[in-house]
């Protein structure tokens, strides 16, 4: 093992230097002219470019298979997916960032530059081939997220918001590190491929620190996905952060924890059961922490009023529904079978990240005009006002709950197959439980635009590229619905290209 | 052909949808319906009633990784209720003519889309396809009900997306397994949703035992359609989705959406899962006669007159399931049938309750009385459409009705007596409104001098004359229709616990379904045992 870093290790995180390259720029500017502030126009074309150098990066590297940095980062179609997702997200987030300026005027270039280092340490996340690189990418996307929530000079809100998940994200992330440790002890090396080696033996001695370990590793991820009992933090930091980072943290934080939890579970032994959840005790204590997030989220957003705390809610239970995506790629006893349930999830985070993102950007548009926290009844007549948007919230909200030709329920349609074909009939039962309970909210705010008459009039402004955001958005739930047949080839091939 | 028949209402839809005057969209729509109607009875012309085949299939892959494709066909069990989807709208949109004032271009193009999704659910021969249209039915009618209903209409509208929804998941955990069955046990070893491939796969049954496959995917796909049916004891969203729904979303409602649930018996349940249909036929006949009895009882007592046709519309549909579970050619026959007399009977008597509605806004039996000396075609049509109803002989009621009680008495006399019963409740509970409503003192409504009550005009007389010509056509010549149903229902009843169809497409020629192309997701190398005990016939 050489410790010289090549020019093929340099390609392998180019998307991550491009996108610190064009971070740097507005920031530089900045303290190079008296700490001006440069026009906000100006940051994002450059965040924005960086993100578009990083997405053609990744997307001409991609077909390719490859390891850097001694094997602790490995670029695979997965990795590919994943930066996609995220990069996407992360644009429609800087979009919706731009029309929120006059909120964080001053200081939109650290703004940015901070999404942009996020974005860095999510590339990191997917990446990442060895705990201990995961820990340090994970922490990289936290810290910036931490300042982020605080940034939004709004109110007490968002300082509250941003100490709550600082302290308990910092818990977490100690949690994560001991568990590492623990794990490091027991097998002899915190690389992905050799605790998978090693699993199968020490599960049949039962070796308590191992399974200490694990736990612990789980648990720190269980935090950032906000699975339950982690979840509590969610609503109101969702709540506090402003709405554009509400959008970026909702779906770009959980694509990358989810996938770093799909190579932890998934880089079983090719030729035997996979290891983690061969053994029932993992097995059963992942699915019922699945329901109970599925129906937690569900039941919790029933009685809000708020809807970014809707949002929020139905973000966790999505965390579940994704956890039982996860489960089955972790139970499957063939890799073939495991990589396709991989597949499944990839699917549902990338419906999921539209659906979300269009939410938002709702949420970002109203917001403004009604000069409070938006809740569900400030929706009322919005129909009248402004059919593109109500539309357009209508089918974003008909996809969350999976009601057909939309790309929400081929996403669910997918996850419960996968489920199904591994036998694992209970999940998906339950998932289809929880949906039928989260029909019910997610109709509210279709009720109140179309069904209730506005007692106010609200002026609507305009954000272009917000608008943008969400009718974008709302037409691809339709699009990529009915032609979900290319998109889930596209993603099965590049990920069964790990074999 | 049955594309063109699917998705010319969503044209429609878009056509209205941007008309830039409001004047406009009422005449336009209802042309549209119109033209779609007349369009639609070529398929009497092309339709070849001597083969039991499916016809006019179109097959095209649509997500070849799950092996859903796009597939549609149409045979004798679905060819009338295709018929009644477009006869009804334009009917619908000419007795809406004044009842809807708000809104009207959202409105009419709801119901095109409503128009597309029923069709698509009764035309699509592969079950994701199936359920994607059952599903998107869904969300027009929650608009049309939630947006121009009365005063409780978004509890009504919640309550009915939801159970629904409810019902339709578990379904739609059945189609998966069976898909995957399918890609197990099938020579092919292809996922796949196609309804012919499907109906080879026997799986297995064992009588008497809950936990099996078949029992449970019986179930399951029973649980979607006797929620949309609906049966007892899950009919409770009807009566409020009814009351609640202005006049045309209760005609469509109750003429086409219902038929739905049964149409998905016929087509899906008893040929996919003939054994536990055969074993559990009797659950099927209790609840259907429950309903009967149950509905009519609970009819008499309403002092509403929406609410009382609401729960006749159950005791109709429990008629209707006792004809499929009597399981034989009689039953099914007349199942049929009165699928489509309760479309036109009940959809009349929705629209002419919505037409008292509209002049008085009130429908509370007890207000009226004596109308028949003010109102006398209305009180004519309202007496044709209740004989209908309470199925007298020479209206179409009459021939559905006895059709199904002999298909009961066949498969079970004690029932077949309980039904009997029902049809002499189903008679006290209209006559009695009929009596109330029509005759005797004239009631506070009636003699309002303030507001006197003019009879129907020439556009309700229009609305109302082609279903009057219907419930005597087909009360007088049956054969005109059954013909067209007879081959199809008898090869369904007689070889239904090895039920095959070929598909033909429009040129007549056999259709042959070729594996899509290479496997994307790998077949498993061994059966599981999960479906060990399952082999293809």
């Amino acid at each position: 093992m050489t410790n010289l870093i090549t020019l093929r290790d340099l390609l392998v995180i180019s998307p991550m230097i491009a996108l610190l390259f064009m971070s740097l720029i507005p920031v530089l500017m900045k303290v190079f002219s008296d700490n001006k502030e440069p026009k906000p126009f100006v940051t994002v074309v450059y965040a924005l470019l960086g993100v578009i150098l990083a997405v053609g990066l990744t997307a001409s590297l991609a077909g390719m298979k490859q390891t850097a940095f001694s094997e602790s980062l490995v670029f695979d179609g997965m990795a590919v997916w994943g930066s996609l997702i995220v990069l996407f997200s992360g644009a429609f987030a800087l979009m919706l960032a731009f029309d929120h300026v006059e909120t964080d005027a001053k200081q939109f270039s650290e703004q940015c530059f901070l999404m942009l280092g996020s974005m860095i340490g999510m590339l990191i996340v997917i990446l990442s081939n060895d705990l201990i690189v995961t820990f340090l990418g994970i922490e990289m996307m936290s810290l910036c997220l931490y300042i982020l929530v605080a940034m939004s000079r709004e109110e007490i809100l968002s300082k509250e918001a941003s100490f709550k998940y600082f302290v308990l994200g910092s818990f977490a992330s100690a949690i994560f590190l001991y568990g590492i440790a623990l794990l490091y002890g027991t097998v002899g090396g915190t690389s992905l491929p050799v605790v998978a080696a090693k699993t199968g033996e020490l599960l049949a001695n039962h070796n308590q620190l191992f399974y200490i370990g694990m736990a612990m590793v789980i648990l720190g991820f269980a935090f950032k996905v906000s699975v339950f009992p982690f979840h509590a933090w969610t609503p109101d930091v969702y709540q506090g952060a402003s709405t554009p980072i509400t959008a970026f943290m909702a779906t770009a934080v959980k694509t990358a924890t989810f996938i770093a939890i799909l190579r932890l579970f998934q880089h079983a032994d090719p030729s035997g059961p996979s290891a983690f959840l061969a053994e029932p005790k993992f097995l059963t204590v992942l699915s019922w922490l699945a329901v109970l997030t599925m129906m937690v989220g569900n039941a919790a957003a029933v009685i809000q009023n708020n809807f970014k705390r809707i949002l929020a809610y139905s973000s966790i239970s999505h965390s579940g529904y994704l956890l039982i995506g996860v489960i089955t790629a972790g139970f499957a006893p063939r890799i073939e079978s495991s990589l396709a349930a991989s597949t499944v999830v990839l699917f549902y985070l990338f419906s999921y990240s539209l659906m979300t993102i269009g939410a938002f950007a709702l949420v970002a548009i109203l917001e403004k005009q009604v000069g409070h926290a938006l809740t569900v009844d400030d929706l009322k007549g919005l129909s009248t006002r402004s059919p593109v948007l109500a539309g357009s919230l209508t089918l974003i909200l008909f996809s969350l709950a999976g009601v057909p030709p939309t790309v929400g329920f081929f996403a669910k349609f997918s996850l419960f197959g996968s489920a199904i074909e591994q036998d694992l009939y209970w999940l998906a039962f339950w998932g289809v439980l929880s949906s039928v309970i989260a029909v019910y909210y997610y109709l509210r705010p279709v009720v109140a635009m179309y069904m209730s008459e506005s007692t106010e009039r609200i002026e609507l402004q305009d954000g272009f590229l917000t608008r943008m955001a969400l009718v974008l958005t709302a037409v691809a739930t339709i699009v990529f619905g009915l032609a979900s047949s290319p998109v889930l080839r596209f993603v099965s091939e590049s990920v069964l290209n790990r074999l | 052909m049955l594309s063109l028949i699917v998705f010319l209402p969503l044209l429609a839809a878009l056509i209205v949808a941007v008309l830039p005057k409001d004047s406009w969209v009422r005449p336009t729509a209802f042309v549209l319906a119109a033209l779609q109607f007349l369009f639609s009875l070529a398929l009497l012309a092309q339709y070849d009633p001597s083969t039991p085949a499916l016809q006019l299939t179109e097959y095209r892959p649509w997500i070849e990784e799950l092996g859903i494709s796009y597939f549609l066909g149409i045979d004798g069990i679905s060819l009338w209720l295709v018929l009644l989807t477009t006869f009804l709208l334009p009917v619908v949109i000419g007795g809406s003519w004044t009842a809807i004032d708000k809104r009207s271009k959202l409105f009419h193009a709801s119901l095109f889309v409503l128009q597309t999704a029923m069709l698509g659910s009764f035309v699509a021969m592969d079950l994701v396809l199936f359920y994607v249209f059952f599903e998107l039915s869904l969300v027009p009618m929650y608009f049309i009900v939630g947006i121009w209903g009365g005063a409780r209409r978004i509890y009504a509208t919640m309550k009915f997306f939801i159970y629904t929804m409810l019902g339709s998941l578990l379904m739609l955990l059945a189609i998966i397994y069976l898909m995957f069955t399918a890609q197990e046990v099938l020579p092919s070893h292809q996922m796949t949703a196609n309804i012919l491939e499907l109906y080879k796969l026997d799986i297995p049954f064992i009588a008497g035992q809950f936990l099996n496959p078949q029992t449970l995917l019986f179930f399951a796909f029973s649980a979607a359609f006797a929620i949309k049916v609906p049966m007892f004891p899950v009919h409770t969203w009807l009566p409020d989705a009814h009351v609640e729904a202005p006049t045309p979303g209760s005609v469509v409602l109750a003429g086409v959406m219902l038929k739905m649930g049964s149409y998905g018996f016929l087509r899906f349940v008893i040929p996919l899962f003939p054994e536990a249909a055969e074993h559990y036929a009797w659950v099927f006949l209790f609840l259907g006669v429950v309903g009967i009895l149950y509905g009519a009882l609970v009819a008499m007592v309403q002092p509403d007159i929406k609410k009382l046709v609401a729960y006749s519309s159950v005791s109709h549909m429990g008629y209707v399931m006792m004809g499929l579970f009597a399981l034989n050619t009689y039953g099914v026959t007349g199942s049929i049938y009165q699928m489509l007399n309760h479309g036109v009977s009940t959809g009349a008597l929705f629209l002419l309750v919505g037409m008292i509605y509209e002049r008085t806004h009130s429908r509370e039996i007890d207000k009226y009385g004596g109308l028949a000396k003010v109102m006398p075609i209305y009180t004519i049509l309202f007496f044709i459409v209740t004989l209908s109803s309470i199925a007298v002989p020479m209206t179409n009621g009459f021939i559905g009705e006895f059709l199904i009680l002999l298909g009961s008495f066949q498969a079970s006399k004690f029932f077949g007596i309980w039904a009997v019963v029902g049809v002499v409740l189903g008679a006290v509970y209209m006559l009695w409104m009929f009596k109330r409503v029509f005759f005797g003192e004239a009631g506070e409504l009636v003699k309002d001098e303030h507001h006197p009550l003019r009879d129907l005009g020439k556009r309700e007389i229009a609305v109302m004359a082609p279903l009057i010509v219907l419930i005597f056509w087909m009360g007088l010549l049956p054969n005109h229709f059954l013909k067209y149903s007879k081959v199809s229902i008898e090869h369904l009843v007689e070889t239904k616990d090895a039920y095959q169809l070929a598909a033909l497409d429009a040129e007549g020629r056999t259709v042959v379904f070729e594996t899509p192309a290479k496997p994307i997701l790998k077949p498993l190398d061994s059966v599981t045992t999960r479906v060990a005990g399952v082999e293809a016939k």
